[in-house]
């Protein structure tokens, strides 16, 4: 298919798109701010001294609420359309997303034990309990994507199929683990991990977003310097490592760059769908299966996409907030509906 | 009974107004729980109530509220678009950043328990009425409250004499599908506790229930509680959805009761003594009326 824009159209589009995703995220929500109160709160922010008076409650939202949750969005939907990217271009697959090797459901799980364990052991101290559940997401992720890995492995090799297999049993195995958890819960804990299921960026705090933000900041500068080897990957693997690539670090990095990241964004916002499998798909439609144009652009795309996402879903029904798994998918899969069969004429 | 509750609520409300002046009290509220925000209301201070959760459906006016969300998740902007000065709800609210949020926004944020107890609606509804500025219409309602407790658990006792504990399930359902048993560890347990039943389910929980094992327990007495229909529709449906609970004996000899859904989230609520007494009076349809 040819490609519909100019790589570097493609960027400046993105980008400009991508800084009136941040900009509406900062300047909208529930509570209506005026603009000048805004302006002015975002410049005193960045260090501009002006007069503190009547900025108080601007300088809060901005500050406490909307800031965090925009630079949350932005990582968790760079981190997944990256890692989506990094999945298809290992399985060679269109249908490949983070969750195929195990990181999601892995985190799924993870956060079910957090959630009923943790209330069936007499709840958690109030302040401890967030940090837990991200924490167990975490490790939860990243424990079963190594166990993935590790099975798809033999002599030295990793066999990519045989990895596919592997991650469809374990989530299978993860999903009725975290089923038999939802059977266990009670009505309370039951509520807490459907809506953590369906994820949200809402309560972003500054200290739960630092490690995320570190972890997505070394993962958008690493894979994108593996674009070549991507490249190289997609005529085969025989190809690849005849053309001088190492293709058993190469599937290692992806594997290891996917399962830090998705488990991070997953432990900082619940389960986010649609974004790893269809941003990639996106960009390819627009610009080409280049990885040098697709890694980047996705970064742009995926980050543009939750932060729109995020704006719908605390603006929708204010004063209260939908979770934004169901909004990912009811403004993304139109789009891309739209550009699928655009690209078919 | 309901006619004293309303001149209490009458008189709470003169008073409220009256002292209003006097102390700086909060006068925009947020409250994110069902039986919360009908205290609230029965305290008169409905009209200080800017916005509520999904849980408060009584009384039918608070519906006209915006709509802050399910308490367990709240948005922490969503509700400051309110601008309230307090926000209270009970020990099920969250998620804790957003709380931390809010009360960093200097809203006062005030927590509630929703244990099914009466120390604890005691403890609820003096701290309310300090915060309405009603605090002996507060003292009034619960000493109302639990009179009427006490009255029901003494009727309850003499039924027991002349007449056994009947065996009871309570079917929890979604217009008639997909029913749940309510087991033990529950508000809906707590109830047929107190309305002088014994309840056959012995899990923890709300769970599905197998038909097998259901013939097997055969309850004198089923109540049901329908989240979508109410009424003969619900039972209609409930029956239509489960054939096998149309060969118990509970509904052999007719012995089927509604329970209103919203009295089984957030803990005591006002409305309670009322469904306890009708549970009860079908419990025990031979002892004398209450």
């Amino acid at each position: 298919m040819r490609p519909l824009l100019k790589p570097r159209v493609l960027f400046i589009g993105l980008s400009l798109l991508c800084l009136l995703a941040i900009w509406l995220s900062l300047a909208l929500g529930p509570v209506s701010l005026p603009l000048l109160d805004t302006l002015r709160a975002a410049l005193r922010m960045l260090g501009v001294p002006i007069a503190a008076q009547g900025l108080e409650q601007a300088e809060l939202i901005l500050g406490q609420i909307r800031l965090p949750r925009t630079l949350l969005g932005l990582a968790v939907g760079g981190v997944l359309a990256l890692s989506g990217v990094a999945m298809q271009g290992l399985f060679r697959n269109p249908l490949a997303d983070p969750g195929l090797v195990g990181v999601s459901s892995g985190a799924a799980l993870g956060a079910a034990i957090a959630i009923v364990g943790g209330s069936a052991f007499g709840g958690l101290p109030e302040s401890f309990g967030p940090y837990l559940l991200s924490l167990f997401a975490f490790i939860g992720g990243l424990g079963v994507t190594a166990l993935v890995y590790r099975l798809g492995r033999r002599n030295g090799q990793t066999n990519v199929a045989t990895m596919l297999l592997a991650g469809i049993a374990l989530t299978a195995l993860a999903g009725s683990a975290v089923g038999l958890f939802t059977y266990l819960a009670d009505d309370a804990t039951l509520r807490t991990l459907t809506f953590w299921n369906l994820g949200s960026l809402n309560g972003a705090s500054y200290a739960r977003l630092w490690p995320l933000l570190l972890v997505s900041v070394a993962v958008a500068l690493w894979l994108p310097r593996r674009a070549k080897a991507l490249n190289a990957l997609l005529l085969g693997e025989s190809e690849a490592s005849h053309l001088g690539i190492d293709v058993e670090r190469l599937k290692r990095e992806l594997v290891f760059c996917t399962a830090l990241g998705v488990g991070a964004a997953v432990a900082a916002a619940g389960m986010i769908g649609f974004v790893g499998l269809v941003v990639p798909h996106l960009v390819r439609l627009l610009a080409g299966p280049d990885h040098k144009v697709l890694l980047p652009a996705s970064i742009l795309a995926g980050a543009s996409l939750l932060l729109f996402a995020d704006l719908v879903a605390r603006l929708a029904l204010a004063p209260a907030e939908l979770p934004i798994g169901i909004v990912t998918a009811f403004i993304g899969a139109p789009f891309f509906l739209f550009l699928l069969l655009r690209g078919r004429a | 009974m309901r006619l004293s509750t309303r001149v209490a609520a009458l008189c709470v409300a003169l008073l409220a107004s009256h002292q209003a002046s006097a102390v700086e009290l909060p006068q925009r509220w947020v409250s994110a729980g069902g039986a919360l925000s009908e205290w609230v209301s029965a305290l008169g201070g409905e009209a200080k109530l800017v916005g509520v959760d999904t849980t408060s459906q009584h009384p039918e006016s608070l519906k006209a509220l915006p709509s802050i969300g399910y308490q367990r998740a709240l948005s922490a902007e969503g509700i400051l678009s309110l601008r309230p000065q307090i926000l209270i709800g009970t020990e099920e609210m969250g998620p804790p950043p957003v709380l931390a949020q809010i009360r960093s926004a200097g809203v006062q944020v005030e927590l509630f328990s929703a244990q099914p107890e009466l120390s604890a609606l005691q403890t609820n509804l003096q701290h309310l009425g300090q915060l309405l500025g009603s605090e002996t219409q507060a003292t009034a309602l619960y000493s109302t409250y639990q009179q009427q407790i006490e009255q029901q658990k003494a009727w309850v006792t003499q039924a027991q004499s002349g007449q056994k504990a009947p065996g009871v399930l309570l079917i929890l359902g979604h217009a008639g599908g997909k029913p749940l048993i309510a087991g033990k560890d529950t508000a809906a347990d707590w109830l047929i506790q107190q309305a002088g039943g014994r309840n056959l389910a012995s899990q923890n929980g709300y769970k599905p229930f197998s038909t097998e094992s259901l013939a097997g327990l055969s309850p004198d007495v089923l109540v049901f509680a329908d989240r979508a229909l109410t009424g003969e529709t619900a039972k209609a449906a409930l029956f239509k959805e489960n054939p096998i609970l149309a060969n118990t004996p509970a509904a052999k000899a007719g012995r089927v009761y509604e329970l209103d859904p919203t009295l089984l989230v957030g803990g005591l609520g006002p409305r309670l003594p009322e469904s306890l007494k009708k549970l009860s009076s079908g419990f025990y349809p031979g002892a004398p009326a209450q």
